[in-house]
């Protein structure tokens, strides 16, 4: 199984560099075999769990946080704002 | 009185029920006993001194008022460091969250607040709680205070080491595939990972969603049992607790039925791990306990599940660590995509970025069915296995860790093998089922070994009750003179 | 050329519910507040948060699917679509994948006076992102989070949509529907509703959908069909010269009036779906579910295509009527209570009543005018009791007074007479007058019935019945 190191890369925005892929795929491998060896076994459908359900909340207002707290830990803000660098699309 | 620090969370208070200690007096003795010791047990990230302080003089004050005072009113505790703290700063020991103060409180943390505890500091971890030695914090490595060149297990390596070195008496630790009980195993203390669902996850930097689950570590039954019930039940913050009631535990395992998977008793297990295992449910049986066969066949395939469901929950997780919003941002900054790459290789480390792209892997277009889908049924595969077998006994009894202790280097170079160690926890997890880890005995370096008693859904008495039994028999756990 | 192909449009409708909280956190669901005001921990993404789903956004999202006649999936789930952006705090978007909370609908809309059928595939809730502000002073991007978090529903229609002009009718009545079950503000310049258009052409008579090209950035309705319009002619332009389409997405500039690419399929995203571990699956009992259904009210386009079909009205009338759902049940309650004709209420309703409502700047249930004095009025008109100069007076007091019709016609006088033996003495008097006009209609001028009549009427104070008046004349001089 060859994995392509770059391209899961890509996807998880993190950059490996030239010198480390080797080592990544072959520990990404290694797990990979490990992991490979499922039973072939029945999947059913979707993955819902009527047997293990959850509540609903009710649409009720509560206070919004400060916005000074909320930006405290961004690395850098304007305006009232989170800065980031130019975002063109 | 002196070494007030060593006294159990209980003794404590009692004596403070009594009177016959202040809270400041015991919250002065941990701070001291950490001064001295830390620097060679490595357990903290952060210290909350100067907030312990401020907060037991209001202990203090509520005692001397006759005010009502919580349950865990002037009791030392510390907090693994993936929990938030208002105002405190929470790392996950992560480069990525090196400077990050959270503006609110975790669920737990907020419940040991209103039960008057005093948080005493943050405790390091494997980074985002990988791992199962704590080396891959990006901070510091907490030392095994059995043997300081060791490792105190992890992920919640802090945590053990601060509670086996007695410089607190409690303290809270997270599991996703053995995180408190493997370390609790190799320090000699008792830790429980509660069934998932018992204990809010609100607050707790997620590593497995599905399988995260906060719990006690102590080096008594009773203090454990304390924290749990502290910081058990619903929560309408997290959409997967559920309505649980602390239901106490009692000291007899008579008549309990206790299960022996053979599948949990393997050459992977060394043979000291096992002598002392099957040595500790010869004891059970002394006690009035009746042992019974039980199998767990699908138990190979769980280390797989585990690593396919943690990564992939954990590659989705950790998106939101991208340089922009909190916590570090890189190096590079010229357009987005440099931000992004440059914040996230140099924010995580190794050991965080091989998951991360496991998990990405085995999420992506084409993968999916053959590794998540799979991975998903065979949990319901296991999850019932134990269902079954835990219709015929009231619990089961298996080996924790492989091996005891190992070198702080030994493993860290190989992911494989140390995630082979997670073979005898991970299940668990991917059951949803509680699990405890009971100290009993060491080996010939005199490193501890502990054994595992797994309940059913919900049932943490049942596990709580054969530990304090266990403990009863032995007169209590060997604490480490440090 | 364009007549030897068939365009074929799907469309995607994200609307912003209109609750009063966020879908996972208790923040304040609200349009222009100071950036970063209506954030917390939980929609910004902090670590450690964990979301908790609003139950009003799945009521909401399963009265649109029984508006759209949608099967409604009960027991579903929530799942992640990962992806990076700097709108996104968590780097994934909790949305729905392979369980949408309704599906395998239909929409009735009209085109011009025809009804056309659309399919709706899905319809599934998920959450808003933030908004970003280019900032040139800046030289950056700014980040505003208070969308985060708020509630949407994607409409996904079926490949049903065979021009520009079906497009703008389905989003309209879309819009519409949202408006009309109270769940959306539906407002374009606010954002609150927007559409991706996806767009194919085949040679017509072909079962094969050709390529598909989606359109991004369609900020309007006209946009939309003026996108698609534009779209289906650069592909037909394209498969004439022998040239292929290439699966891509697309930006629409309605300014300039084309479209230029984004992105090739090369480049697709892999968004890693996923249930979210953090949401179980959760289960809407059936009798909710009929609950909902049955607090549905009739949607406009139904409505009418109903008063087309049963009351006969033009298709401009029905809708008019229909488009106000208090009118419209003003107008259904007037023909309950008496037996009138439709077509009387509603140019009453469309022309004196509609006028007094533009003037005041209010609504039906705002006048003191009830359905039992508008029926009894039009009834005593077209029972010709009244005339209808006198059914005009009655209604200007019944608009603001709550007063007995038949009172009014009483004190006012306004009952026409219709008993001959009154009119009788009347109409002698008149023809005996006007000589010459009797002898013009014997010798055929017929129309000078009319001046007869009129003055039959000026000789009764106008009370007189006209058509009985107009009947007694010409009996009387082809009795002569």
């Amino acid at each position: 199984m060859e994995i392509d190191i770059k391209h899961i890369a890509k996807l998880a925005k993190l950059s490996i560099p030239d010198d480390k892929v080797e080592m990544f795929q072959s520990q990404m491998e290694g797990i990979i075999e490990m992991v490979e060896n499922l039973p072939d076994i029945e999947m059913g459908g979707a993955l819902i769990d009527p047997d293990d359900t959850m509540e609903l909340r009710e649409d009720v207002v509560e206070q919004s946080y400060p916005r000074d707290e909320m930006l405290a830990n961004a690395p850098r803000m304007a305006a009232g704002c989170l800065l980031i660098p130019k975002v063109v699309d | 009185m002196e070494k007030l620090y060593s006294l159990s969370a209980t003794q404590m208070k009692d004596l403070l029920d009594k009177k016959e200690v202040s809270s400041v007096e015991i919250t002065k003795s941990v701070i001291e006993r950490i001064e001295n010791t830390d620097k060679d047990i490595q357990a903290y990230i952060s210290y909350n001194f100067e907030n312990a302080l401020k907060a037991a003089e209001n202990v203090d004050k509520k005692i001397a008022s006759g005010e009502k005072i919580g349950a865990m009113a002037g009791i030392p505790v510390a907090v693994k460091d993936n929990m938030c703290t208002k105002g405190l700063r929470t790392t996950a020991a992560s480069k990525m969250l090196g400077n990050f103060v959270p503006p609110y409180n975790a669920t737990v943390v907020e419940r040991l607040i209103d039960s008057d505890a005093i948080i005493i500091g943050k405790t390091t971890m494997d980074e985002f709680a990988m791992g199962s030695s704590g080396e891959n914090s990006a901070f510091q490595i907490a030392r095994n205070p059995w043997d300081t060149t060791r490792v105190p297990g992890g992920s919640s390596s802090g945590s053990a080491a601060t509670v086996a070195a007695s410089q607190v008496p409690v303290a809270l630790g997270s599991d996703t595939g053995g995180s408190i009980r493997q370390p609790a195993s190799l320090t000699g203390i008792v830790g429980m990972k509660p069934t998932y669902g018992s204990v809010s996850r609100y607050g707790l930097i997620a590593f497995g969603s599905s399988l995260d689950q906060i719990g006690p570590m102590a080096r008594t039954v009773d203090d454990a049992a304390l924290l749990f019930k502290t910081v058990s039940g619903y929560d309408e913050k997290d959409a997967t607790s559920k309505h649980y009631e602390y239901k106490g535990y009692g000291d007899s395992v008579k008549g309990m039925k206790l299960g022996i998977p053979k599948q949990y008793f393997g050459d992977g297990i060394s043979a000291v791990v096992k002598e002392k295992v099957y040595a500790a449910v010869e004891k059970l049986k002394e006690l009035g306990a009746e042992v019974v066969e039980v199998s767990l066949p699908s138990t190979d395939y769980a280390l797989s599940a585990y690593y396919i469901i943690s990564s992939a929950e954990a590659s989705s997780n950790l998106g939101r660590f991208d340089g922009v919003k909190y916590g570090y941002s890189g190096s590079k900054r010229g357009n987005l995509e440099e931000l992004y790459l440059s914040s996230r290789s140099e924010g995580f480390g190794a050991e965080v970025q091989r998951r991360i792209m496991l998990g990405t892997y085995v999420l992506s277009s084409g993968f999916y069915d053959a590794y998540y889908k799979k991975a998903k049924a065979l949990q319901k595969m296991i999850a019932k296995e134990f269902d079954d077998a835990l219709k015929v006994c009231d619990a089961i009894i298996t080996p924790l860790s492989p091996t005891t202790a190992f070198k702080i280097g030994e493993k860290s170079d190989d992911p494989l093998a140390m995630y082979a160690g997670d073979i005898c926890t991970v299940t668990l997890n991917i059951a949803g089922l509680p699990g405890i880890s009971v100290p009993c005995g060491f080996d010939s370096n005199n490193l501890p070994i502990g054994f595992q008693a797994i309940g059913r859904k919900f049932d943490e008495k049942t596990l709580l009750t054969i530990a304090k039994a266990y403990e009863n028999s032995v007169g209590g756990f060997a604490v480490k003179e440090f | 050329m364009m007549t030897n192909y068939e365009i074929v449009v799907g469309l995607e409708v994200h609307a912003e519910l209109s609750t009063k909280t966020k879908i996972f956190c208790g923040c304040k669901n609200e349009f222009g507040a100071e950036v970063n005001t209506n954030v917390c921990p939980i929609c910004m993404g902090m670590p450690g948060t964990l979301p908790k789903l609003n139950k009003q956004v799945v009521e909401y999202a399963i009265k649109m699917g029984h508006a759209l006649n949608c099967t409604i999936n009960g027991t579903t789930k929530q799942d992640r679509k990962n992806y990076f952006y700097p709108d996104l705090p968590k780097a994934y978007q909790i949305s729905q994948f392979d369980i949408p909370l309704c599906a395998n609908g239909y929409l009735d809309v009209l085109v011009n006076d025809e009804i056309k059928r659309i399919g709706i595939t899905r319809i599934h809730i998920e959450e808003d992102a933030g908004k970003l502000i280019h900032d040139d002073d800046l030289g950056g991007t700014l980040a505003d989070y208070n969308r985060c978090g708020v509630p949407l529903i994607e409409i996904v229609s079926e490949p049903d949509i065979r021009s520009g002009e079906e497009a703008y009718a389905y989003l309209e009545t879309i819009r519409k529907t949202l408006l009309y079950l109270g769940i959306s503000d539906a407002k374009m310049q606010e954002g609150s509703i927007r559409c991706d258009v996806n767009v194919s052409v085949r040679p017509k008579g072909s079962e094969k959908f050709g390529t598909r090209v989606e359109m991004k950035n369609v900020n309007s309705f006209h946009a939309a069909q003026r996108a698609i319009e534009y779209e289906a002619r650069r592909q037909i332009d394209e498969l004439t010269h022998g040239h292929e389409i290439r699966q891509e997405t697309r930006k629409w500039d309605d300014v300039k009036g084309r479209s230029m690419l984004l992105r090739s399929k090369e480049d697709a995203q892999d968004y890693r779906y996923f249930p979210d571990p953090d949401l179980l699956t959760y289960v809407i009992p059936d009798a909710k579910i009929q609950a909902i259904k049955d607090s549905i009210p009739e949607l406009p386009v139904q409505k009418a295509i109903r008063y087309m079909n049963e009351f006969k009205l033009s298709r401009a009338d029905a809708e008019l009527i229909a488009s106000d759902k208090d009118i419209a049940a003003f107008f259904e309650k007037c023909l309950s209570l008496k037996d009138i004709e439709p077509k009387l209420v509603s140019n009453w309703i469309l022309g004196d009543i509609s006028r007094v409502l533009n003037d005041r700047h209010c609504g039906i249930n705002d006048l003191a005018l009830t359905a039992e004095s508008m029926s009894e009025m039009v009834s005593l008109i077209e029972k010709k009791t009244i005339s209808n100069a006198a059914g005009k007076q009655i209604f200007e007091i019944i608009i603001d007074e709550h007063k007995d019709v038949n009172e009014i016609v009483k004190e006012k006088g306004l009952a026409q007479v219709s008993d001959t033996g009154a009119l009788s003495a009347i109409v002698e008097k008149v023809l005996s007058n006007n000589e010459k006009a009797v002898n013009d209609y014997k010798n055929g001028k017929t129309n000078v019935i009319g001046f007869l009549v009129g003055q039959c009427m000026k000789e009764s104070k106008g009370k007189g019945n006209p058509s009985i008046l107009k009947e007694m004349v010409i009996a009387a001089i082809e009795s002569m």
